[in-house]
């Protein structure tokens, strides 16, 4: 992983204030970031391009996040996918892990917590499949 | 009507007295008829016995008449044999004759004493020697003696007669009148006739031929000796006070000419005249009068008999008396004696009469007072009535009734509480079970809002909290800002920890159950808080019964509901107190109970509803969701806190977790899965 090979993450999140905010987290740490408002938008830009992590809002208006997170795991087996909810049941997560996330963050979170688990998503190989339990 | 007033207040009267007043009218009816009955009985018995008495006596003195009478016509005939007398006719010499006659005439106590020639004519009057030589042929004794028979009786002799005897006798025999009430009417006021007891003898020679006549006579008139004799023989003289006890008269018609009756001066009572009555029945009737009669100053009981002369004429009559007081005085005595018997009759019978009316009436009086206090709801009450007759039977019958009345209230009020501690039970559950369903439909609704509102709210925190720390890691010299800015981030956090306070309570995790002591979680709690709360002044106490039994449950969430109603009781006592934990069976054995009674400033009435209620809180600090969520996890496992709070006086905080572990559990563990 050098510089000329910036990683690329995909924040999607119906609400622009969340994409944004974590968008903005993020740049800091000289990720390229984009963000989509929802399912579809999501998918049409991970056809054209590949990201290393998608950052996945669990409810989301049309496409649930947790049918993103599947379409995104057969198009993309080796992004990490990060749910991120701000309705977080163990039900959700059981799921969620169970689907193939690399991990499950409860909004509202510090952006320090976020970039952790960027970092770890990026640099902890392809652990991504292995649910946390 | 006055009868029927009186039967009426009669029916009214108390049962006691009606019995002796109707025992009483029997006994003086009974008692007024006995005696009715027996003073007649007695009555006619004495007046019987009298009446038999007066005529024997009256026979008695008829004797005594009899033997004067006889005794006049034996001195006749005797002395007509006698030899000075025939020797006198014969030779026609009288001298001497005359004072031999009177000699005899007065030793035999003769009046008159006279001898006639056989013609009839008077050779000597012993009585008036000068006086002679009339003819006496014409006097029925003379002419009978004449005819050679001896002739006694009584007989009516004229003034005439008797003025040929001597003054004295017509003196004797005249009598004026004594006015006598009830005497019959006559025309005249006096009477010179005598009567005389009078006897006439022929005299004979050898040869049987008639020489001449003897005769003597004996004037009744103011002649006592014959009624003294007869009351003398008869009666014996006595007196009965004051007055002689028997009397006896003769009567020449209806006149008294010698009694021994006397009149109010103590004289002898001749010349008054016998009542009409008897007059018509005796003088006039010739019959034999016995009875009562007032005789000059006193009743007597009487017996009259006419005396009849020769030829059975009624010339007057001989009357014999008995005093009638000692026989009414008698009659009295016995009456006394037998209304004073009867007396004693009644008092006894009234005195057997009230105790038999006491016996009857007093148990009817007590079980009267104790039907009062029955009726007042004393069942306990018994009679204490013994005895076997009616009275006896009813009051064991009372006895009965009551005690079977007894034990139906007692039933009924045995049935009555069972049936008000049912109610209360019930009612008490279905308040439980109200406030439950009120509390987890509130909880219900609650839980789908806070997810919705967790969702929508934890989105602008995010951005908040993620904008607040990209501007803190900006301004890393500027401090004031840095200041602001961590505020914002912290308020953000604890926004966050709010809501999801708020989906936890929502959520409601599934619980992990395994089997656990609730005492060892109690204690675990208590470790924990036992110091903080130690500084603020306030001592733990536990009063655990270690021999509960094990139950199945989520131990980290129990841990929690105890810590939060701790926690509550310390905030509850900021000036320090004690909190006594309580653990034990509840009484029907199907729920462990867990008791926290601190002495705190209590909770005010109107918000003891809301305490479970999320976000419910007065203190300024914390979420408001301790309780709501304690009160969550307890529900889920199928118990229920309960509170009771004075305000200043503390509250208990009662934690119920039935043995068997509640029904939500099937509902979780598909949430587990």
């Amino acid at each position: 992983m050098t510089d000329l090979a910036k990683k690329v993450i995909l924040v999607v999140d119906d609400e622009p204030t969340v994409c944004k905010s974590i968008r903005e987290a993020l740049l800091r740490e000289d990720y390229e970031v984009d963000t989509a408002l929802g399912g579809e938008e999501a998918l049409r830009l991970s056809a054209n391009k590949k990201y290393d992590v998608f950052i996945v809002d669990l409810m989301m208006p049309g496409i649930s996040g947790l049918d993103l997170l599947k379409m995104l795991k057969s198009e993309c087996p080796s992004s990490r996918i990060i749910m991120i909810t701000g309705y977080p049941t163990m039900k959700n997560t059981l799921r969620a892990m169970q689907t193939g996330a690399y991990d499950f963050l409860p909004k509202p979170f510090l952006p320090s917590t976020l970039r952790n688990l960027v970092a770890k998503a990026l640099g902890g190989g392809d652990t991504g499949s292995t649910p946390a339990g | 009507m006055p009868i029927r007033g009186m039967v009426r207040r009669f029916l009214d009267l108390s049962l006691r007295r009606k019995l002796i007043l109707s025992f009483l009218a029997v006994i003086t009816m009974g008692g007024v008829i006995t005696l009715m009955i027996g003073t007649r009985i007695e009555h006619q018995t004495i007046v019987s016995l009298a009446e038999a008495k007066v005529r024997h006596d009256l026979a008695s003195a008829w004797m005594v008449y009899h033997e004067r009478l006889n005794g006049i016509r034996d001195l006749m005939q005797l002395s007509a044999d006698r030899e000075f007398i025939t020797e006198a006719l014969r030779t026609g010499r009288p001298d001497g004759l005359a004072v031999r006659l009177n000699g005899i005439r007065e030793k035999y106590g003769l009046d008159t004493l006279t001898l006639t020639d056989a013609r009839g004519r008077v050779i000597v009057r012993s009585r008036r020697f000068e006086v002679s030589g009339d003819d006496q042929s014409g006097d029925p004794f003379v002419a009978r003696a004449l005819k050679g028979q001896v002739t006694a009786g009584t007989q009516i002799v004229s003034p005439d007669e008797l003025l040929k005897e001597g003054d004295d006798l017509v003196e004797r025999a005249y009598f004026k009148f004594v006015p006598t009430p009830l005497a019959a009417e006559r025309p005249e006021d006096h009477q010179e006739d005598g009567m005389m007891l009078k006897a006439a003898a022929p005299v004979t020679d050898e040869g049987g031929a008639l020489l001449g006549v003897l005769y003597g006579g004996l004037l009744f008139n103011r002649n006592y000796d014959l009624v003294d004799r007869v009351k003398e023989i008869v009666f014996k003289g006595e007196k009965y006070k004051g007055h002689d006890i028997g009397t006896a008269t003769l009567f020449q018609n209806d006149l008294r000419i010698s009694t021994n009756v006397l009149d109010d001066q103590g004289n002898r009572a001749v010349g008054t005249r016998v009542s009409r009555e008897v007059n018509e029945a005796v003088l006039g009737r010739g019959m034999f009068y016995v009875g009562r009669a007032f005789v000059v100053t006193a009743w007597y009981i009487t017996a009259y008999e006419p005396i009849r002369d020769i030829d059975n004429r009624i010339i007057g009559m001989l009357y014999v008396g008995m005093l009638e007081r000692p026989y009414i005085d008698l009659r009295n005595r016995v009456m006394a004696t037998f209304a004073g018997l009867a007396g004693l009759c009644v008092l006894f019978l009234l005195a057997l009469l009230s105790f038999v009316a006491r016996r009857i009436t007093r148990p009817l009086a007590i079980m009267i007072e104790a039907a009062d206090k029955i009726a007042g709801g004393d069942l306990s009450h018994r009679l204490e009535i013994g005895g076997k007759d009616e009275i006896g039977q009813l009051a064991h019958a009372f006895n009965g009734m009551t005690a079977d009345l007894h034990d139906a209230r007692e039933d009924l009020t045995q049935w009555g509480r069972t049936l008000e501690r049912r109610v209360e039970e019930r009612t008490q559950q279905l308040r439980e079970t109200q406030d439950q369903l009120i509390r987890s439909e509130k909880l219900a609704s609650l839980g789908k809002m806070a997810a919705g509102v967790a969702h929508e709210i934890n989105n602008p925190l995010t951005a908040i909290l993620i904008n607040a720390h990209l501007l803190l890691e900006r301004c890393e010299d500027h401090p004031s800002s840095r200041e602001s800015l961590t505020l914002i981030a912290e308020e953000t956090t604890r926004c966050a920890q709010i809501v999801s306070g708020l989906l936890d309570f929502a959520r409601q995790t599934p619980a992990r159950e395994v089997l656990a002591d609730l005492n060892d979680i109690i204690d675990r709690t208590v470790q924990l808080l036992e110091k903080q709360a130690a500084v603020r002044n306030i001592q733990i106490e536990k009063n655990l019964d270690r021999s509960l039994p094990l139950v199945e449950l989520d131990k980290n969430k129990i841990q929690q509901v105890f810590s939060n109603l701790t926690i509550n009781a310390c905030e509850a006592m900021p000036e320090g107190g004690t909190l006594r934990i309580t653990s034990r069976l509840s009484r029907d054995g199907t729920r462990l109970e867990i008791v926290f009674a601190d002495t705190g400033v209590g909770i005010p009435k109107e918000n003891i509803p809301k305490l479970f209620d999320p976000f419910f809180t007065t203190k300024n600090f914390g979420t408001g969701l301790g309780l709501a969520v304690s009160y969550g996890i307890i529900r889920q496992r199928g118990g229920a806190i309960d509170v009771r709070s004075e305000v200043g006086r503390g509250a208990t905080f009662t934690v119920r977790i039935p043995l068997e572990s509640g029904a939500e559990k099937s509902e979780q563990s598909e949430d587990m899965s």
